[in-house]
């Protein structure tokens, strides 16, 4: 009963504290949203209306339907429609627009007999756009060349109205190959994979750094002396710091879950509940790790630094953004000892594939093991001596 | 009397070097016992294991008749503590700190508050119970540390540095509060520097160097013999001088200064009569005024009835005496000659 009162007490205490320190409050709910947005819009997202100007030199249903297609893929968006190549080029080298689509004066000419040259003038120095931009032109313009060869293109003379036939041609053309693609998680974007380890992710960061700011903290200020100087058994005084941890830690948890689903539409397919236990265990193995690196550090400071080199190889090497199997060999085998490789694992099969408990117990016992050993090692090698 | 706190070879060591030497002390109960020592003698480790916070290597140490190592919650439940850095949650309020304090030591939730407000009466603290500790001036912070740490009732307190950084008039509330505390029944044990403040309020005072035990007695047994063992050296020193020949007249003089006494009173009126019949004075060796009209003398260190000679030559000559002070050895002299012999062993 009185134990009880003392672990209430360093709850209370932490919701006392945040009660009366609103930026506090504010920023401990708020970093799991900047988060989960940083990770979301920042790397999670497709590439869309990347800006682009398209040089048009020639008419024609050649012209027409090229444009149409080009204005009506989502990776585009054409400021501008000209047919000044020079001038294209310098929008492009000022930077103005991502790259050029130059069509060539011969474009339409179906009397000429030269190879129909298009040119994608391109700033290559962003790297991810310029890939992108590089293969959705080709991809475009390989479909169109095939439909031309076809003889689809001249279908399109018989037509009165551009459009329709325009997807009408793309319809037979599609219907000519198609490929059978059977996602066997459903069709999963970057966002989805990456959710449940940002989740996991975010959850290690905050309980390993906050374990550290309260006891090593607490030791550093005197707090924790005065409470062990109480007749209350060390095991009481971390239990009630954990308990509120914890609190805490699964509140922001459940955020990060809801603005997850909010915002990016991820879907849970195991179901939150199962999610919720997934990630009380993993809080619970990192707050032990915390403890245990806290039990003999005199200072924050100290902790800050002793914290630094566990916790940032964790977040690259444990597949939260790019999958272990893609490291080379020896991150692979440094990611097996790291927890979060398994939370990470354990959150991805619940949320993705829609496993249960039971399919992920493995991930799950080893993190349990690892809970138990780090509160044995913390516990042991904590002492009163503040 | 019983001793509230016994030590018996009581030894700490660290890896490689020893905080606490085969310490042996006896707190009486019901006494305030001012703990002395330069930093780094060991007073914070002795002070660590007997509230429990460290187990000592070897040796016993007893706290109101219990072991340290075989009964701990029962010490702890008969200590408090007032450490120099106030450690109570900066959040909280005052009033919430010590219903904290009181729920650690289990105390019943019945008299819990009643018991904390009357404490807070006692060190005029009521008035800012619902202030968090963040708001606190530096002597209301004090009185809150004091406040949560005696809401257990402790018959053993530890005052570490208790009015460190405080206004000299706050610090005279807190040593009025530590007497009554001490009238109360409470054992008291106060770490300090400042010598006067542990020259005013200890019954007991006990030097510790380098892990040990170098002086105990009262203030002013401290003081007494070191005007005793000061007077001996001196002689001895003198002699050893007039036994040598050879030294050189300026020596002997130097030494010769050292052997007087500083003496000064204050007159209504310098009478040239009252100054004449002092220079007179056998045991004045020289006097002069200060420009604040203060007579300043020196006597011989060795003749104990030489301060009263000079009073009864100014009391015979009609001079009235306003204040009069002489040279007397401090606590804080006792300090530096006990911790620095043992340093000088130290290197030898």
């Amino acid at each position: 009963m009185i134990e009880l009162k003392k672990f209430g007490w360093m709850i209370r205490k932490e919701l006392i504290s945040l009660k009366r320190h609103p930026p506090r409050l504010i920023s401990i709910l708020a970093f799991p949203i900047i988060m989960i947005l940083l990770f979301g819009y920042g790397m999670g997202g497709d590439m869309t209306d990347l800006p682009i100007v398209v040089v048009s030199q020639s008419h024609g249903d050649l012209t027409d339907l090229t444009l149409d297609t080009i204005k009506s893929t989502e990776t585009y968006h054409v400021v501008e429609v000209i047919d000044d190549q020079d001038k294209a080029e310098s929008m492009v080298d000022k930077g103005e627009v991502k790259a050029a689509i130059i069509l060539p004066d011969d474009y339409d000419d179906e009397n000429s007999t030269n190879q129909k040259a298009v040119t994608l003038y391109l700033d290559s120095s962003d790297q991810m756009a310029s890939q992108i931009l590089d293969s959705s032109t080709q991809a475009i313009f390989s479909r169109l060349s095939n439909m031309v060869a076809s003889g689809s293109v001249t279908a399109i003379n018989q037509n009165s109205t551009a459009t329709p036939s325009i997807s009408h041609q793309f319809n037979n053309f599609k219907d000519d190959i198609s490929l059978h693609i059977n996602r066997i998680y459903g069709n999963i974007k970057y966002i989805d994979f990456l959710v449940p380890a940002v989740l996991g992710m975010t959850v290690m960061m905050s309980c390993m750094m906050g374990m550290g700011a309260t006891i090593a903290g607490e030791r550093e200020t005197g707090e924790l002396a005065r409470l062990f100087m109480t007749p209350t058994s060390v095991s009481t005084v971390i239990g009630g710091k954990i308990a509120a941890k914890l609190l805490i830690e699964l509140v922001r948890a459940l955020i990060l879950i809801f603005m997850a689903i909010i915002l990016f539409n991820v879907s849970i397919k195991g179901g939150i509940l199962q999610t919720f236990i997934v990630l009380v265990i993993g809080a619970l193995c990192f707050v032990g790790f915390g403890i245990m690196l806290s039990a003999r550090t005199q200072t924050q400071e100290d902790y800050a630094q002793i914290v630094m080199p566990f916790s940032m190889p964790m977040m690259f090497v444990s597949g939260v953004f790019y999958p272990i199997e893609t490291m080379p060999w020896i991150l692979q085998k440094l990611a097996y000892i790291f927890p979060l490789t398994y939370l990470n694992d354990a959150m991805r099969g619940i949320m993705l594939k829609g496993q249960t408990l039971g399919d992920v117990w493995l991930d799950l016992a080893v993190l349990l093991g690892f809970t138990v050993l780090f509160f044995i090692i913390g516990v042991k090698r904590f002492n009163r001596d503040v | 009397m019983k001793n509230a706190i016994e030590t018996e070879n009581l030894t700490k060591v660290y890896k490689n070097f020893t905080a606490v030497n085969s310490l042996n002390l006896e707190i009486p109960d019901k006494t305030i016992f001012g703990m002395l020592g330069p930093n780094g003698a060991g007073k914070t480790t002795t002070i660590k294991m007997l509230t429990c916070l460290i187990q000592p290597t070897s040796g016993r140490a007893t706290v109101g008749g219990y072991d340290v190592l075989k009964n701990p919650d029962e010490v702890r439940r008969l200590l408090g503590m007032v450490p120099q850095q106030v450690s109570l949650y900066k959040d909280l309020t005052v009033m919430e700190n010590s219903q904290l304090c009181a729920d650690y030591y289990g105390i019943n939730p019945d008299e819990r508050d009643s018991r904390i407000e009357d404490l807070m009466e006692l060190v005029d603290i009521k008035y800012a119970k619902d202030k968090r500790i963040s708001q606190l001036s530096g002597g209301q912070k004090q009185k809150a540390s004091l406040v949560a740490s005696l809401v257990h009732r402790p018959k053993i307190l530890f005052l570490d540095e208790p009015t460190i950084g405080l206004d000299p008039t706050t610090k005279r509330t807190l040593w009025d509060l530590i007497r009554e505390l001490n009238d109360n029944g409470h054992t008291i044990i106060l770490c300090s520097h400042d010598m006067h403040e542990v020259d005013m309020l200890c019954d007991n005072v006990g030097i510790i160097n380098t892990g040990n035990l170098v002086a105990y007695d009262t203030p002013q047994g401290l003081k007494d013999s070191l005007l005793e063992s000061n007077k001996k050296e001196m002689a001895e020193a003198l002699s050893q001088i007039s036994a040598e020949n050879e030294v050189s007249t300026s020596t002997k003089e130097d030494v010769e200064n050292l052997a007087l006494r500083k003496m000064s009173f204050l007159l209504e009126s310098n009478d040239e009569s009252i100054i004449d019949s002092l220079k007179a004075n056998e045991s004045v060796k020289s006097i002069s005024i200060a420009h604040n009209g203060r007579v300043n003398l020196r006597i011989d260190y060795f003749d104990d009835n030489a301060v009263n000679d000079v009073l009864k030559t100014v009391v015979n000559s009609n001079g009235i005496i306003k204040s009069v002070s002489t040279e007397e050895p401090s606590l804080e002299d006792v300090f530096i000659k006990s911790t620095s012999e043992v340093n000088e062993d130290d290197r030898a």
